[in-house]
């Protein structure tokens, strides 16, 4: 609390409560456990850095019971590292603008848990049809075509086992996809401490409203095996075909990502660093002096050079 | 912008650029061309040859400085010879060596033994040059003839119809402007003969280097956002393959079709054309045209 002259009252800079130390708690607000500034949560984030202190709290009660996640894959890669890999995966980016990445940019880079759910499920795969064989060969200025007619049948299981879907709505379901693959034999058991330093967020949608993205997802898995056992066919026609899921079973998990926004002409530009495999997604913009500038310098040059050469083929 | 960081990224350009312009400052910038005779074995140094006297002094000179100028630009030897005799005696001396010869090439005999006994050619004996050979007599068959015989580059560079082409445009009014007509000859002859090597032109160069320039940018500008690293089987459970449950392939029918296949007869390509390309008696190769009139 500070006093503050224009209201005469006593004021907390952080909460602006006047003259009072009661925390307000309301839908989404917090307090900083460090300072007593308010922190918006929101109404997913389990883990949020105080703007004011820098302190990262975590809130207990979105980390229990139906939201205690199973489990959690604690960053492998620290921030330099992560920074490091976005660099390198820039480096031949020739036309990005020159603050991309520099210290100021790269302050405000969060390492985040994201809410994943992973999937376990059975693929029950059924195909019934017709397909062709064609066999071609010569003889002599003749060439002969044989094709033959088979009936398909096809019936397969396929078990998949901790399939990934990101239940955050602040996350690109594509860039999470591309983040992929998560190496499971680091995961451990859910322990809050794994969270300190960093953000975290609840599962913003349920296992159940999930699932057809990730039935969609193995079902695709599912089918890729189906036409590998088909492929001596050179053409298939289908009379049933039907991939049905089941033993479904689902547990929540936090896996680990390094997310580094750049403002560049009032767009932002997202690059994402799994914070296991340093994998990094993102597209880094363009700066059009840049494109100008060295494409002109580089036009200059293989002129020049191209005349000089052309002028010593003539002489020599 | 930071110009430090650009020029220094174009620094290996930099260097094979003043590479490249050191070489060319000691190797000499190219100047026009002027070709350097070569061939030291030629038996004379006189190119106009008028037995037939329908040159004066002052034309004949004027037409050797002519020829001696152009002889540098084009690289060849340019001779003139003219005649008022007839050559049939002459040519049916060869006919042993060179089977039937009518009227009209009795003066391409003469001309290439003309060129080949003086050991003419530019760059070396028998090489680079051109003879126009402008007998005035009328021959038995009432024509008066005359051949261009062509050597060396000069061969391989006309063809019968660019031949045919510059006899017609350079003798059309020989009978009343000889000095004219040869000087014609001369003149047409450096114009349509091409240089040795024929140079890239700049704008060639300028537009190689903007295509360059459009791959460079389209390389740097092309960007993936990440590509993806997962397949069918990374989710699969452990030891997972697919529990094939049934499987059959129950054969139903099969059916032959067969088609002629087409042979290709195979085409033949056209060749270059020549330029009235033969062996002279002296064993020398020659191009060549007539003219009558």
């Amino acid at each position: 609390m500070v006093y503050d002259p224009s209201q005469r009252k006593m004021h907390c800079p952080y909460c602006d409560g006047i003259e009072t130390h009661a925390r307000e708690e309301g839908k989404g607000m917090e307090v900083c456990l460090n300072c007593g500034a308010s922190i918006d949560a929101g109404d997913y984030r389990s883990a949020v850095k105080c703007e004011y202190c820098g302190n990262y709290n975590i809130f207990e009660k979105r980390v229990e019971e139906e939201y205690k996640p199973r489990f959690i894959l604690p960053f492998r890669i620290g921030k330099k590292e992560a920074v490091d890999k976005i660099a390198k995966s820039c480096g031949a980016r020739l036309f990005m603008p020159e603050s991309f990445l520099s210290e100021a940019s790269v302050k405000e880079m969060e390492g985040s848990y994201v809410p994943f759910w992973l999937y376990d499920m059975t693929a029950d795969v059924s195909f019934r049809g017709t397909g062709t064989r064609v066999r071609v060969w010569r003889a002599g200025n003749t060439e002969y075509t044989e094709t033959s007619w088979y009936q398909i049948c096809r019936e397969m299981e396929v078990d998949f086992q901790k399939l990934p879907v990101d239940a955050s709505w602040q996350m690109d379901d594509g860039v999470m996809d591309l983040m992929e693959p998560y190496q499971y034999q680091e995961l451990v058991d859910f322990e809050p401490e794994y969270m300190s330093g960093f953000l975290a967020e609840v599962y913003n949608q349920t296992a159940q409203e999930l699932s057809p993205r990730a039935e969609q997802k193995a079902g695709k898995n599912a089918k890729v095996f189906l036409r590998e056992s088909m492929n001596q066919y050179t053409t298939l026609m289908p009379q049933q075909e039907e991939i049905l899921m089941k033993n479904r079973r689902e547990s929540f998990a936090l896996l680990p990502v390094w997310w580094y926004r750049y403002r560049y002409r009032e767009k932002d530009y997202d690059f994402f660093v799994n914070g296991q495999t340093g994998k990094v997604i993102g597209k880094a913009p363009i700066s059009m002096p840049r494109v100008f500038a060295y494409s002109g310098m580089f036009f200059g040059c293989m002129t020049a050079i191209l005349l000089l050469i052309r002028e010593l083929l003539e002489v020599l | 912008m930071n110009w430090k960081k650009l020029l220094y990224y174009f620094r290996y350009y930099f260097i094979v650029i003043v590479i490249l312009a050191v070489v060319l400052f000691f190797v000499g910038f190219k100047k026009d061309t002027v070709y350097v005779r070569t061939n030291q074995e030629c038996l004379t140094a006189e190119r106009v040859f008028d037995y037939a006297g329908v040159l004066d002094e002052e034309e004949e000179k004027k037409l050797r400085e002519l020829i001696a100028q152009k002889e540098l630009e084009t690289g060849c030897d340019i001779v003139l010879v003219t005649l008022n005799e007839s050559l049939e005696e002459y040519a049916k001396g060869y006919e042993d060596q060179l089977g039937y010869i009518d009227p009209s090439r009795y003066v391409m005999v003469f001309a290439d033994n003309f060129y080949d006994e003086n050991n003419f050619g530019f760059d070396k004996v028998h090489g680079d040059g051109v003879l126009l050979l402008d007998n005035w007599y009328r021959e038995a068959d009432g024509k008066v003839y005359s051949w261009m015989s062509t050597c060396g580059r000069a061969e391989s560079a006309f063809s019968s119809g660019m031949i045919d082409n510059l006899l017609n445009d350079a003798l059309e009014y020989v009978d009343s402007d000889p000095y004219g007509a040869y000087t014609d000859y001369v003149n047409l002859f450096a114009r349509r003969m091409p240089p040795e090597k024929v140079p890239i032109p700049a704008w060639a160069m300028v537009g190689v280097a903007g295509m360059f320039t459009f791959f460079y940018v389209v390389a740097h500008l092309s960007q993936n956002r990440g590509r993806r690293t997962v397949n069918e089987k990374t989710y699969l459970a452990a030891g997972g393959r697919p529990r094939m449950k049934c499987k059959e392939d129950v054969f139903l029918r099969k059916s032959v079709s067969s088609r002629k296949i087409e042979t290709d007869s195979g085409r033949s390509s056209g060749g270059g054309g020549g330029g009235g390309h033969h062996i002279s008696s002296g064993g020398v190769s020659h191009g060549g045209g007539g003219h009558s009139r």
